[in-house]
């Protein structure tokens, strides 16, 4: 009985450990999967027309003929919704046609001017070509159909007149003619709200197609492209085709949210047509592609971090990081040996010790504002160097956050080596400091390793004290330690507070955090090949 | 050798000698060495204690030992555990500098200099002396660099040096014809007779008149002891060895002289043959023929 009841615990004890473990790797998956999947996503994705202009405009990329070849291709296909926006727009923005027939009135007058002609002809022409002015922007400011065709046909009367042949005026009939065919599918009484939603329209439309052919390129870069990934184009479609109201179903209840078709508010127009166009021929539109975009990794990021990638800021951080451990673990092994060989267990070793264990648990904040006010404000004006952060002072702060979990960890390691390899160095004649280096040291660098693989996740991954000695958000590549750098671990920061342009590219976040994951496990995976390589070596299996 | 081997073999048969015989002994032994051991190699032993005390702070090690060690022979040390053994011979190369508050008193001489002596030089002295641990402890280092360890801190760089030094060496620990062909392999990855005897070779490398042994075969098995011993016998005709062991028959095999030890005194130190065939001492007698107690 007693036998079965130990099998039993024996078994459920397996058993529990065997769960414990499954969880944690469940939990390593829960974490670590949609963090990787939804990074990657900035890595590889399907890519469009205006992905394709913007490397070759950004970064010289790609091959310029072919682009301007679908750049020609998609310009046929866009070209129509253009046309039926311009085409509506007519019958709808009153204030343009209004500009544009003054704008023909006052180039007719000056045409006259020049012709030389009697001064009572003269005065007759300009009166004819001012009622037609007037009628024109009656016509335009109206909601009535009966008079607008009243108007129209007031000013149509004037068309065979010779006097106008072959003026400026000619414009106003055209004008005319176009504003009567737009209005005649136009209900007035909705004008204003046609107006709304065609900026709405445009505005979208800009944001899929980017700015149009015939356009002025706007300064910005993120306004000089359109959608350049599928799945944003695929957003940006959704919202064209659909809108959401906020209405009140029942009163005194929340307000719901629903969604309509944007075709709706455009029916019975030219307009209606163009939503299944577009939805139909946006591939063509766009030409999404395939694309790996490994130069993410390298690519610096403009502007903000709207398009390109991480380049800048997985330099820093390398620097940063391979800067810090510089620093750390020489001083880390000195003091770790000092306290193992060369010390005997008083009280201040006592309190160094305790000393170094608060240092430990001390927030990073905390060495970030020592940073601040000992690298960055007193120590670099010290030495003579201009005071602001920098690099330096970036990675001697994250040294010393470092520090700690360095020296416990080469201390153990130190400690772990057998006695009897130091007895037998001291009895071949070594001294103290030479059995160190040359027996001690090397025995206990495994150890030594994975305090500095411990070191180096946490300092590649600190923000806090980086944030007042050394990190910006937006910035040049650093030409020197005394520069201020960009840091994967600063990026994320900023870009998931304070850039605004970086909320709208959400991929790039992920992208940004699943990189300093990489990043960090890459240098693991390295400390952890080298230190294997390292015992293996040692104890020659 | 020969007259003295003869004397020896005649008290050891006669084996109940009268009381007054073994008082007279036991004062010889408390003067100095056995008279028949200084008529043998008269004032040239190398190691000389005299009233030599070792204290770990109030603990007391080993009291008031007196004895002579002589050059190309083997000198055993036996006694129950915890009876000073391992502590006197590592006083001879002072490994126990390494444990604080440490404190002797009496003389302990080297080649006729007190080893304890602010002024000595430890590193020349160990590199005189020596010493084979209990349980083989090469370096985690290749084998080549084991034995080179010792010269190389003498400062020998040049590469062929330390390869006739290695060669040399190794041949003379008989380990050279097993790792001949894989000197660059990890000493951790050979058996523990082989660890052992490679740091023999590594002993051996620094060029010592005096090795230490501290229970040298404790952890081997028959094997491996048996060549240990054999290596032994061959290093004795150039080196002074001096051999802590628990296992008296190694004892009784290897070593000339063999000298007992009891809670931190020397019982008696005499020729092998005669602490093994006629002991002086009571003590000695009841230990060696397992009546101890």
């Amino acid at each position: 009985m007693r036998i079965f009841l130990r099998t039993i615990f024996d078994k459920t004890f397996t058993i529990m450990t065997y769960l414990v473990v499954l969880m944690i790797v469940a939990l390593l998956v829960i974490i670590l999967g949609p963090m990787l999947s939804r990074g990657l996503s900035a890595v590889i994705f399907k890519d469009t027309i205006e992905f394709r202009k913007m490397q070759f405009a950004l970064y010289n990329r790609g091959n310029q003929s072919r682009i301007l070849q679908e750049t020609k291709e998609t310009n046929a296909f866009r070209q129509k919704i253009y046309q039926t926006i311009d085409k509506f727009k007519q019958g709808i923005d009153t204030e343009a046609l209004t500009e544009k027939v003054r704008k023909i009135y006052r180039e007719f007058g000056q045409q006259l001017r020049y012709k030389e002609l009697p001064p009572e002809q003269f005065t007759i022409l300009r009166t004819q070509a001012k009622e037609i002015r007037d009628k024109l922007e009656t016509a335009f400011a109206s909601q009535d159909k009966s008079e607008i065709a009243s108007c129209i046909n007031n000013v149509m009367q004037y068309r065979d007149d010779q006097r106008f042949k072959d003026t400026a005026a000619d414009g106003f009939f055209k004008l005319a003619l176009e504003f009567k065919n737009s209005v005649e599918k136009i209900d007035l009484s909705k004008h204003y709200l046609y107006v709304k939603s065609l900026q709405e329209l445009e505005s979208l439309i800009t944001e899929l197609l980017g700015p149009r052919p015939d356009e002025p390129l706007p300064s910005t870069a993120m306004n000089q492209f359109g959608a350049t990934r599928w799945d944003i184009a695929q957003r940006i479609l959704d919202k064209i085709l659909w809108t959401e109201q906020w209405v009140e179903h029942k009163p005194n209840e929340l307000l719901v949210k629903i969604k309509a078709l944007r075709a709706e508010q455009f029916a019975g127009t030219d307009i209606e047509p163009l939503f299944s166009y577009i939805k139909d021929n946006i591939e063509e539109m766009l030409k999404p592609k395939a694309k790996f975009y490994w130069q993410y990794f390298i690519d610096d990021s403009t502007p903000g971090h709207y398009f390109g990638g991480v380049g800048p800021e997985i330099l820093g951080t390398l620097l940063l990081t391979l800067l810090s451990m510089l620093f750390a673990v020489p001083i880390g092994i000195i003091a770790a040996a000092y306290l193992t060989e060369c010390s005997s267990e008083n009280l201040i070793i006592k309190i160094i010790r305790m000393c170094i264990n608060t240092l430990a648990g001390v927030p990073s904040i905390v060495f970030g504002l020592f940073g601040l006010s000992f690298f960055v404000l007193f120590f670099l004006p010290l030495l003579g160097f201009p005071s602001k952060p920098c690099i330096l002072a970036a990675s001697l702060t994250l040294a010393i956050l470092t520090l700690p979990v360095m020296i416990r960890a080469s201390e153990e390691a130190i400690r772990s080596v057998p006695q009897t390899y130091k007895e037998a160095s001291l009895a071949l004649g070594a001294g103290k400091f030479k059995t160190f280096m040359k027996v001690t040291m090397p025995a206990a660098l495994p150890g030594i390793l994975t305090g500095i693989i411990l070191s180096l996740s946490r300092v590649a991954g600190e923000t806090a004290p980086v944030l007042f000695t050394g990190a910006v958000a937006l910035g040049p590549m650093p030409s020197s330690i005394f520069h201020s750098t960009r840091t994967l671990s600063y990026g994320s920061y900023d870009m998931a507070v304070g850039d605004r342009i970086a909320m709208m590219v959400p991929h790039n976040q992920y992208g940004m955090v699943a990189t300093l994951v990489i990043l960090i496990l890459c240098l693991n995976i390295m400390a952890i090949v080298v230190r294997s390589r390292m015992f293996r070596k040692l104890h020659g299996h | 050798m020969k007259e003295e081997d003869k004397n020896m073999q005649q008290s050891a048969l006669n084996t109940k000698k009268s009381q007054n015989m073994k008082i007279i002994r036991i004062e010889r032994k408390q003067t100095m060495a056995p008279k028949s051991l200084d008529s043998d190699c008269s004032n040239c032993a190398v190691i000389s204690s005299d009233d030599f005390s070792f204290y770990y702070g109030s603990r007391m090690g080993v009291k008031n030992i007196t004895m002579g060690i002589y050059p190309c022979s083997i000198t055993a040390i036996i006694g129950p555990s915890g009876c000073g053994k391992s502590t006197f011979l590592r006083s001879i190369n002072r490994m126990n500098d390494l444990i604080p508050h440490i404190r002797t008193e009496g003389t302990l001489k080297v080649d006729g200099q007190d080893i304890y002596d602010k002024r000595i030089n430890l590193i020349s002295l160990r590199q005189q002396i020596g010493m084979v641990f209990q349980k083989p402890n090469p370096f985690p280092k290749s084998i080549f660099d084991n034995v080179a360890y010792g010269p190389r801190l003498q400062g020998i760089r040049n590469s062929e040096d330390l390869q006739d030094i290695v060669e040399q060496c190794l041949r003379s620990a008989a380990i050279w014809d097993e790792v001949k062909d894989d000197l660059k392999k990890s000493a951790l990855a050979l058996s523990g007779g082989q660890q052992q005897r490679l740091c023999i070779a590594r002993a051996l490398a620094t060029k010592p008149r005096v090795i230490l042994m501290d229970e040298p075969c404790s952890a081997l098995d028959p094997l491996a002891t048996g060549k240990i011993e054999d290596l032994m016998e061959q290093l004795k005709t150039s080196y002074t060895i001096i051999i802590v062991t628990h296992n008296m028959q190694q004892a009784a095999r290897v070593s000339e002289r063999t000298a007992f030890f009891c809670l931190g005194e020397l019982i008696e130190y005499d020729l092998t043959s005669k602490i093994f065939g006629n002991p002086a001492n009571k003590q000695t007698e009841d230990y060696i023929t397992g009546r101890f107690g």
